[in-house]
């Protein structure tokens, strides 16, 4: 039997290495990074510490909060390495080289404990090389974990084992990477590059060779293969400015000494003089001087593009790139355009989709550990072979006969078939075997898009919908655009609240969606403000706080699952949840100063009252409110769910999953731990400063103000925010209800929704997304 | 009357409030360090001491109750010592002093020790819960930031910001000149943290230079020329001093630094109250019978460095014979406990660099001045 993981040890603290410690630690699990001992200085462990604080000033931040960087143990492998023996998982991630990783091995092999998995960061070192001259029980023990730059961010981890890898140790570590890291585990063989970066790196060859032969320019290029066909809208020159130009050679001479000579890829790889004269000027990207991009600092920051025949650079400009379907998503009539773009895209396209259908089985066993592997670790929105039944697989399949291209089996299997299909509310994907196998989910993942396939919502309107989840548990979704909150969403949660009671236990907030709600619906809002239908905002404004307050005295539990953004009106319904079951990159903060409003949908008077509750609060009437005042007249917005904890916006027992796959299971969980002997939370009363807390609070709103990081009008936000926070006209002594405080809230909201400059604000962030500092 | 006289002094080392090496220590215990530091040093009787008095800004949380008889209670001292707080903003540890000399003067007792406090870590500056009088809010600037009135008196006396970060520079060179040597070792009392002992001021920047300082935004007023450079530090902190009759600390052989020859308390607008040790300065001087032309040594305290300069000028100090080992800038500015660290540094001083007066001289913030003259005992 392996001991389960409860220590970890990295090995390597380059951007890498350093990173996956830094995401270990925010797992809650210690972790020990160690480096070598730097040539000159007093300190031996100057280089794993210097990584620890760099990345506490890094942004964005591998760390999720303060607390976690407290969890690494730095340290050097001349010193320290014997403390791998307290370890139960090692994770080597030094330099690309055989002879020292394998130098490395050899001392580990000594001093860890029987059981204690090794794995290799590699991208490149075959598994078969990595242990050669290694004993049969290190071999056990030992596996590839190939995670992708950034490791907090991107959630895709290739692990590849042996032959003689023990299948409980390769449990053991996918699960950890699953639950407690987060990622998306894809089984890939040990064959050169693994999946994405196999795939990713013919795809960036071709789009660069093409727009070389082609003579397509950057911008077009990066028109073409971005946003169309599902790729962020950095495209492939984007992308190379962000990885690092100087990368590309080395990923290129790697692949072509593994890969077979047969390999579509070595018949693609070739030096670009212009990229070889760019790296040799230090333009290597973003990191260097720049790339085929720049900003050119002479003229105001301006962004200029590399001409690809010229190697000069000019203002970047907006080319003429695909438009109607073919810009949106319909592959077929992007590779059909006519003008160069068509072609450009085919090129791409073409070549890669084939490449992708050619790996399996050889780089991966079925087409989803290839579709997965894509879409996570390249940000791809489909897959390879999603994209090949958006296109057509019989399509993809002529076109390659017709230009004398081979056609992959996987394609011939799959005839005029398509890869993917839903079988009686099943999803089920082609296999090689040419039959149609069942997409299973591992343990503790549950999908809304599956409950989806085989149920009808219990109730729906066009902002909202409830779905039944099992076991009792609703699910409350939001559907709008961006997910935003409008009186239909309220109106859903009303006529939810008796049918829950009746019929279920207990309602989860939960959405797919990558983020969770951007808040309230401002262009509606401002809709009624030009018609100067105030009434129509005021019922707004009561109807959310009557529906969330139903949320929070309702005889059920009822948790939010949030994940990504949750804004807003979005973070208002999270405060009047019995309880949270978080996704750990959680972004979430009541931001309404921001566009010249107040919280209107009881968030005052929650944030109040955790506040209050606060551990360490000091006592008196002024602490929880300077404390919410500070965090919402400043629309201070979490960057993690454990930041969010730290501002109160979650409390200190609310859960955090760190799988996005697994939250809507965990949060059902959650509320089924509640649900027996469950009351209802009693409404409280406040004692609040009136006032004299209130000059107090614009004396602090003044001191910003003078400092310059405030407007004059952020003055008259926040004077109307602390009228709530300090309970209006009441007195020290006196006793504001809930009721009282929700009708303070609905005053400053109604007042400051008539005011110009909010509107201009809002106007200005439903045009830009960016607020104005007015 | 029999005299009154400085008859030790002592204090903790400075250390940058929240991020120093004091900021997890309780401001009772670390002043409690320091009162046990003085009696050892001085060899006083701790049986003949009449009050502690302890001077704190924020006399709330871990410095609030009446902390003074806490700290008396943490330092061992006889029950029968007793124990006052006193709170006069940054003058509050002066005020113990001149409270102690008023005490001797109706013959209540012959021997006290004034302390001062401030944990700026632990407790903020305007208190847990500043709920501020609006009508007198908008009558006058009584509850302005400290930073504002920097920035008026700035603003009044015309001082150009490069002239502030000349003067920021110099305090913080002859602080570190002063550390180096070795001159700061008598009067700090070493603290125990659960860090291990803290032994040396945490405050000081000793190589910074005016170009370092030119580079610094505008702390309080985007258009302003204070910075963080021409202020004083948020600080750590606490002091002590020994107050006894002349004829006691002759009769028990204890150190005597200087007589307290005279004091001074005085209001002024505000606004600009960094200009509060003008008027006292003045009336302390005048009441020992004295000019600044008879000054061998002067205790500004530096809150800002605007202000500082406003009261060099007005009451035409010396420059090399003010704040010789340097000034709060450098050394850092504990609210409550700095009255008793330039009182007692003025005295030691006075002592080590001979000479016949010296003056101690802050401002407090709400509109004060507090002065104290002290004179070398043959």
């Amino acid at each position: 039997m392996t001991q389960p993981i409860q220590k970890v040890c990295v090995i390597g603290a380059g951007t890498m290495g350093a990173g996956i410690a830094a995401q270990v630690a925010n797992a809650g699990v210690p972790v020990l990074l160690l480096d070598i001992v730097p040539k000159d200085g007093a300190n031996r462990n100057a280089i794993a510490q210097g990584a620890v604080a760099k990345m506490l000033k890094t942004e964005p931040a591998p760390f999720m909060s303060k607390s976690a960087a407290k969890l690494v143990e730095t340290g050097n492998i001349e010193d320290h390495l014997e403390k791998v023996a307290t370890c139960d998982w090692i994770i080597e991630a030094v330099i690309e080289r055989l002879d020292i990783k394998q130098g490395l091995y050899e001392k580990l092999e000594a001093l860890k404990k029987p059981g204690t998995a090794v794995s290799s960061n590699t991208s490149t070192i075959p598994l078969a090389n990595l242990v050669e001259g290694r004993s049969e029980a290190f071999k056990a023990d030992f596996l590839i974990t190939h995670f992708f730059n950034p490791p907090r961010y991107m959630r895709l981890m290739e692990i590849v084992t042996g032959p003689a890898t023990a299948s409980d140790v390769a449990a053991k570590v996918e699960e950890f990477a699953d639950v407690k890291l987060g990622k998306t585990v894809v089984a890939a063989k040990d064959t050169p590059g693994f999946i994405a970066n196999r795939i990713g790196t013919l795809w960036i060859q071709l789009g660069l060779n093409a727009a070389f032969d082609m003579g397509i320019s950057v911008e077009l290029a990066d028109a073409v293969a971005g946003k169309p066909m599902g790729v962020p809208k950095t495209g492939i020159f984007g992308l190379v400015d962000l990885v690092g130009i100087d990368l590309m050679p080395h990923l290129q001479a790697s692949l072509t000494s593994t890969l077979a000579k047969d390999d579509p890829y070595q018949a693609i790889a070739r030096d670009i003089p212009l990229i070889q004269k760019m790296i040799a000027d230090g333009y290597t990207g973003r990191k260097g001087k720049g790339g085929f991009y720049r900003l050119n600092k002479e003229k105001g920051r301006q962004k200029e593009v590399i001409d690809l025949a010229s190697g000069e650079y000019h203002a970047v400009t907006r080319p003429a790139g695909p438009r109607g379907a073919a810009a949106k998503g319909n592959l077929r009539k992007l590779v059909e355009t006519k003008g160069g773009i068509g072609e450009y895209a085919w090129a791409i396209l073409g070549g890669t989709l084939a490449y992708a259908a050619s790996l399996v089985p050889e780089a991966a066993d079925d087409v989803v550990a290839i579709d997965d592997a894509m879409k996570l670790g390249y940000n791809w929105k489909q897959g390879p072979f999603e994209m090949i039944d958006v296109l057509g697989a019989a399509y993809l399949a002529k076109r390659l006969e017709e230009e004398g291209q081979p056609v992959p089996e996987i394609l011939k299997v799959a005839g005029e078939r398509s890869f993917y299909r839903v079988e009686n509310g099943v999803r089920q994907h082609l296999g090689l075997d040419g039959e149609y196998h069942d997409i299973v989910r591992p343990e503790g993942v549950l999908r809304l898009s599956d409950v989806k396939l085989s149920s009808q919502p219990i109730l729906k309107n066009a902002s909202a919908a409830l779905w039944d989840i099992g076991d009792g548990v609703v699910a409350l979704e939001f559907t709008g655009k961006m997910n935003a909150l409008d009186g239909e969403v309220m109106k859903l949660i009303t006529k939810a609240l008796p049918l829950v009671q009746e019929k279920y236990k207990a309602l989860v907030v939960y959405t797919d969606a990558d983020n969770f709600s951007a808040g309230a619906n401002l262009g509606l809002a401002m809709f009624a403000v030009n018609i100067a239908a105030y009434s129509e905002i005021e019922k707004l404004v009561a109807g959310g706080q009557m529906a969330y307050k139903g949320l929070k005295y309702a005889p059920f539990p009822v948790v939010g699952a949030p994940a990504g953004m949750a804004l807003g009106g979005g973070c208002e319904i999270l405060l009047h949840c019995d309880a949270v079951q978080a996704h750990a990159e959680l972004y979430t903060g009541l931001v309404e100063c921001g566009v010249g409003l107040v919280p209107g949908w009881g968030g005052n008077g929650e944030m109040l009252l955790r506040a209050r509750n606060a551990a360490k609060m000091p006592k008196g009437p002024m602490p929880p409110v300077a404390k919410v005042f500070e965090t919402v007249s400043t629309a201070t917005v979490s960057k993690s769910a454990a930041q969010a904890k730290e501002m109160l916006f979650l409390r200190p027992d609310d859960g955090i999953t760190m799988n996005r796959d697994r939250l809507l299971y965990d949060a059902k969980q959650k509320a089924l731990s509640l649900v027996e002997g469950y009351t209802p939370p009693e409404a409280p009363e406040f004692r609040l400063p009136g006032d004299s807390g209130r000059v107090g609070l614009s004396m602090a709103a003044e001191g910003f103000h003078k400092r310059g990081l405030a407007t004059e009008y952020d003055l008259v936000v926040s004077d109307a925010l602390a009228q709530v926070l300090t309970g209006g006209e009441a007195d020290l002594v006196d006793t504001v209800s809930e009721q009282e405080l929700l009708k303070l809230e609905r005053d400053a909201f109604m007042k400051l929704v008539r005011e110009p400059r909010s509107i201009a604000r809002v106007e200005h962030m439903l045009e830009t997304g960016k607020p104005l500092r007015n | 009357m029999d005299s009154v006289v400085i008859a030790g002094y002592a204090r903790s080392p400075f250390h940058l409030a929240n991020k120093g090496a004091l900021a997890r220590v309780r401001p009772d215990d670390l002043a409690a360090q320091v009162v046990r530091g003085l009696i050892a040093k001085t060899g006083v009787e701790a049986a003949d001491i009449e009050d502690l008095i302890v001077g704190c800004a924020f006399p709330e949380g871990e410095q609030g109750l009446n902390v003074a008889r806490l700290i008396g209670l943490l330092s061992d001292l006889p029950l029968s010592v007793g124990g006052m707080t006193v709170n006069r903003f940054c003058g509050s540890s002066m005020s113990a002093i001149h409270i102690a000399m008023g005490q001797i003067a109706v013959g209540a007792g012959e021997a006290f020790i004034c302390a001062g406090i401030e944990s700026m870590s632990r407790v903020p500056m305007m208190g847990f819960n500043p709920m501020p009088n609006r009508a007198l809010a908008e009558k006058s600037a009584a509850y302005m930031g400290m930073g504002e009135t920097a920035e008026n008196v700035a603003t009044k006396y015309q001082i150009p910001r490069a002239e502030q970060e000349a003067l920021a520079v110099e305090s913080q060179k002859r602080a570190s000149a002063a550390r180096d040597a070795g001159k700061f070792v008598d009067e700090i009392v070493p603290i125990e943290t659960r860090d291990g002992l803290v032994e040396q001021d945490g405050t000081i920047r000793g190589g910074t230079t005016a170009e370092d300082l030119a580079g610094l935004k505008p702390a309080f007023d985007a258009k302003g020329s204070v910075t963080a450079g021409t202020s004083s530090p948020l600080t750590d902190g606490a002091s002590a001093v020994l107050v006894t009759t002349e004829s006691y600390a002759k009769a028990h052989g204890l150190p005597i630094l200087a007589r307290i020859k005279s004091v001074a308390i005085s209001g002024c607008a505000p606004e600009t109250m960094g200009l509060g040790p003008i008027l006292s300065s003045q009336k302390a001087m005048e009441r020992a019978g004295i000019t600044a032309a008879d000054l061998d040594v002067v205790e500004l305290n530096e809150a800002f460095a605007s202000q500082a300069i406003a009261c060099i000028k007005d009451l035409g100090l010396d420059t090399a014979k003010t704040n010789i080992d340097g000034g709060a800038i450098a050394i850092g500015h504990p609210l409550g406990a700095t009255g008793a660290r330039i009182v007692g540094k003025a005295a030691s001083l006075l002592k080590r660099e001979g000479g016949k007066y010296a003056l101690a001289s802050q401002c407090i913030g709400g509109g004060q001045g507090i002065a104290t003259v002290l004179e070398a005992v043959e």
